[in-house]
């Protein structure tokens, strides 16, 4: 490729017609729409396809534990149980029954493999939660457990306050009577 | 009238009134100058204390009072407490000589070599500055002080040498004096285009504004001459920085945009016509005077938003190979042109040849440099694909 720069005439050079050409720049952009977002009153919506915090379905999840072996930094922490369900035609299935799930989110680089490796149609386990405030008072609050990954759309969007109203850790067995009840028929 | 109220008591009151106003202006020019400056980089600027951010100009003097003033252990102690006072004191004083209306009422003071006073004043600011970059015992304070000096001194030779076409124009060092024979005849931008463009170009080098901001270039010498200094004795610096500006502006308005006066020939808003409205008209024409003295502010911020700095040797290039012989120039055709063709008389009134010429001359440039301006330039390089290279 040939640039050919436009010549400068005599009039350029002696009217400092260039640095003049700079001033007319600036003077049009003070005018222009400015980019800042006051944030605590004004927020900016993500686009759909943000790469926000984890969002978790207990519901589709099969507890084949890929995404913790996809885990580069092993911060995905999954107990699972053995249970033996009775089948409306009599028959006796195994099933695999979640106890926990859990994510230390204050280690996580986000980069989304668990989501790749996740084998479910519709992924169990996705980032695509547009919740970018996740900055937090306690270290302790970014060790997310199996709850709080599925409810965070419920949580509190401004850090601002202590959370008192996320849902309070279940015992293994409510998560295999909602599978019990719900998930495998 | 008593001569102690003539001569003491009413040039006080006037003096700590302009004072007053001056640095409510100059701890304005603070907000306005980042203000500006964000809006034109496509932010907002300081916008969170108070309207607008407007009590910021409140905020900033109250940090400064009350932030920890850190004396380097290694200082030259004497020295780097005088840094910050010396610029500052001149910087103040310069108001009493400024007439920023008509006087007697709204100058301080009336002296008929005001212009010379005001120079020397101002020149004497350099002294803090190199005085405080040394006594830091900081390479870069001391970098920054001595190009804050060799800038100073160079741009101080054709800042003074552009206000002589002025003085051969007017026949006097009397600002007031400068300005009623403005009104009388036309602004001197236009007889004096190009010491007016040496004039703001010096102007800008001297307050080590920005594209001469080398003294105190960020990317160089952390903040130069002010490095090691925190608190109020940096709020002093600036302080300093900004009267000296305004003090700038006052000047260029003064000498070549007529002042408080809005007249040419003889008509418009006079002095005469102002004192004859009263004190209201002495109000009007301060007021007229503010305007034009906060436009300079204003440009002083547009070019620093605009123009990148100079390398050193380019600025004392610009300094000694053009702006000095183009001032010794300046002064050459000047001369040549009053003494060639000077007053006549027609129609029975006194007209100055040459200086019309002269006029004539600066507001054609001034014309055509606006036109070319206007006029649509081609900003994009012309782009000849790959593929027609070989026919071209």
């Amino acid at each position: 490729m040939q640039v050919e720069y436009p010549k400068h005439k005599w009039t350029d050079k002696f009217l400092l017609l260039d640095m003049f050409e700079g001033l007319k720049t600036t003077f049009r952009e003070l005018w222009k729409p400015k980019v800042t977002i006051r944030y605590p009153e004004e927020r900016m919506e993500p686009s759909d396809r943000f790469r926000g915090m984890f969002r978790f379905s207990f519901d589709r999840c099969i507890a084949c534990k890929l995404c913790a072996i996809a885990c580069p930094i092993d911060i995905i922490y999954i107990d699972v149980h053995d249970e033996t369900l009775e089948q409306p035609d009599g028959k006796k299935k195994k099933v695999k029954v979640l106890d926990r799930y859990d994510i230390d989110v204050k280690r996580c680089m986000f980069c989304s493999l668990c989501e790749e490796a996740c084998p479910t149609k519709p992924k169990s386990i996705w980032l695509t939660t547009k919740t970018y405030e996740l900055a937090t008072y306690d270290r302790g609050d970014l060790y997310f457990n199996m709850q709080q990954l599925e409810y965070w759309d419920e949580r509190p969007e401004y850090p601002g306050l202590p959370d008192e109203d996320a849902p309070p850790l279940a015992p293994g067995l409510v998560a295999a009577n909602r599978q019990l009840s719900g998930g495998a028929k | 009238m008593n001569p102690w109220m003539l001569y003491l008591v009413w040039p006080l009151i006037k003096f700590l009134i302009a004072f007053v106003i001056v640095q409510v202006i100059v701890a304005a020019m603070n907000w306005i100058e980042r203000r500006v400056l964000g809006l034109i980089q496509a932010r907002l600027g300081p916008n969170r204390v108070g309207p607008w951010g407007l009590l910021q100009i409140v905020a900033d003097p109250i940090k400064f009072l009350l932030k920890e003033d850190i004396v380097p252990s290694s200082a030259e102690k004497i020295a780097y407490f005088l840094g910050p006072m010396l610029p500052l004191v001149p910087a103040f004083i310069v108001f009493c000589l400024i007439p920023f209306g008509p006087p007697p009422t709204f100058a301080v003071t009336h002296t008929n070599v005001g212009l010379l006073l005001i120079l020397a004043l101002t020149s004497t600011g350099v002294y803090g500055i190199i005085l405080g970059g040394w006594a830091s015992n900081n390479k870069y304070s001391l970098m920054g002080g001595l190009r804050s000096a060799a800038q100073m001194v160079s741009y101080e030779v054709p800042f003074g040498l552009s206000i002589v076409g002025v003085l051969m124009l007017c026949g006097s060092l009397d600002l007031v004096h400068i300005i009623n024979y403005q009104a009388h005849h036309v602004w001197n931008v236009f007889p004096q285009l190009i010491a007016a463009f040496i004039f703001f170009v010096s102007m800008n080098a001297e307050n080590n504004r920005t594209p001469f901001d080398l003294p105190e270039a960020e990317s160089e010498l952390v903040a130069g001459y002010h490095t090691e200094y925190s608190a109020m004795k940096f709020a002093f610096f600036m302080l300093a920085e900004y009267s000296a500006m305004l003090v700038n502006c006052c000047l260029m308005v003064s000498l070549f945009l007529g002042g408080w006066t809005l007249a040419i020939g003889g008509y418009g808003l006079t002095t005469a016509t102002l004192k004859s409205m009263g004190f209201m008209g002495g109000l009007l024409g301060t007021v007229i005077f503010v305007v034009k003295v906060m436009t300079f502010m204003m440009i002083y911020i547009w070019f620093r938003a605009t123009f990148p700095r100079f390398r050193f040797d380019q600025l004392m290039d610009l300094g000694w190979k053009w702006m000095i012989p183009l001032a010794l120039i300046n002064i050459f055709v000047t001369g040549i042109v009053v003494l060639a063709a000077p007053e006549m008389i027609i129609n029975g009134s006194v007209v100055p040849v040459g200086e019309t010429i002269l006029a004539v001359a600066g507001a054609a440039t001034v014309a055509l440099t606006l036109f070319l301006i206007m006029k649509p330039r081609a900003h994009a390089p012309k782009v000849i694909h790959a593929s027609r290279v070989s026919e071209a």
